[in-house]
């Protein structure tokens, strides 16, 4: 196995982080989006790109909710999510078997 | 919050290299479960302390006497300082780890917080109708020593369990089975078995805490 087999999509150090930072909720759980910024530690801008990436593949789900005058947007890991990260982690430790770490 | 690098912005990996992912992987997965963790590793070793003082101070004041009588003043004024310590540091670590968190789970803890609150209530009001039924000595003693712990416990560990919480259901039915036990040590001496007994139990899931929270997903 190659380091190109791993998914594309979850191999780019920002989107592992938010999938990564996701996947530690229960299944189910939601976490708002200015959470998840704080945590990672990226501009509205870059992490709106990289869920825009990540909601096309239906990796995550977001919802916005109107709480009064304030607009909360909140973020989960899908199940088809937690599946790729899985396949990505078994990946990542079959590349990494043979190797001295 | 120590970050690693973002090498790219909205791109692809570039020369993200597998042992670097496997790194940042472990390393964002342990600072989420820190972060998302309601009774962190130092809040249950401050608890082990907090039982072992309050309940073994409370063994050192009341044994010996015949007839069995309570405890110094002094002694009581630092158990409720620790108490109020202890309530205040797990809301705030309950507060910090559910901020911003939504969903099913979610809900379930808080319903199950409700559910221990009311557990607590019940299980410490029941000495007022102990203390007008003019109850003996040694069952003035040894109510307050086991009984709250040993219902509360029980309670906790079938809620949830039912919540599949795994671990918290295994530390408080050992709660509960230490409550059970040290009824058998007297008015005086279960006071010191709790002491012990609790203290074990808070060390012992600091120590769970602390290996779960440093556990790789790719190394372990």
């Amino acid at each position: 196995m190659t380091s190109g087999e791993l998914d594309p999509l979850i191999h780019v150090p920002t989107r592992l982080k938010i999938v990564a930072t996701l996947a530690a909720l229960p299944d189910g759980d939601a976490l708002s989006f200015t959470r998840l910024q704080d945590m990672i530690g990226l501009t509205p801008g870059n992490l709106i790109i990289h869920l825009r990436k990540l909601e096309d593949a239906d990796y995550i789900s977001s919802e916005k909710t109107r709480n009064g005058a304030v607009s909360i947007t909140t973020v989960a890991l899908t199940g088809h999510g937690r599946a790729a990260l899985g396949t990505y982690t078994r990946a990542l430790r079959d590349l990494l078997g043979g190797l001295p770490i | 919050m120590n970050h690693t690098p973002d090498t790219t912005t909205a791109g692809n990996g570039g020369n993200f290299d597998p042992q670097q992912a496997a790194a940042l992987l472990d390393q964002t997965t342990r600072q989420a479960r820190r972060t998302f963790t309601p009774g962190p590793p130092l809040l249950w070793a401050f608890r082990a302390v907090f039982v072992l003082v309050a309940f073994g101070g409370y063994w050192l004041s009341v044994r010996g006497r015949d007839p069995y009588s309570a405890p110094s003043g002094g002694l009581l004024a630092v158990i409720f300082v620790l108490v109020a310590i202890n309530i205040g540091w797990s809301t705030w670590a309950l507060k910090r780890a559910g901020a911003g968190v939504s969903g099913p789970a979610q809900r379930k803890r808080q319903a199950w917080l409700a559910v221990m609150l009311v557990a607590w209530i019940v299980a410490y009001a029941f000495t007022v109708p102990l203390y007008h039924a003019t109850a003996t000595h040694p069952v003035w003693a040894l109510y307050p020593a086991n009984a709250p712990l040993m219902i509360v416990g029980l309670v906790a560990a079938a809620t949830a369990a039912l919540r599949r919480d795994w671990p918290m259901a295994g530390t408080t039915l050992a709660i509960a089975i230490v409550a059970a036990v040290a009824a058998f040590g007297g008015p005086a001496g279960a006071w010191l078995i709790m002491g012990i007994g609790l203290c074990a139990v808070c060390l012992g899931t600091a120590a769970f805490k602390v290996w779960q929270q440093r556990r790789g997903v790719v190394r372990p």
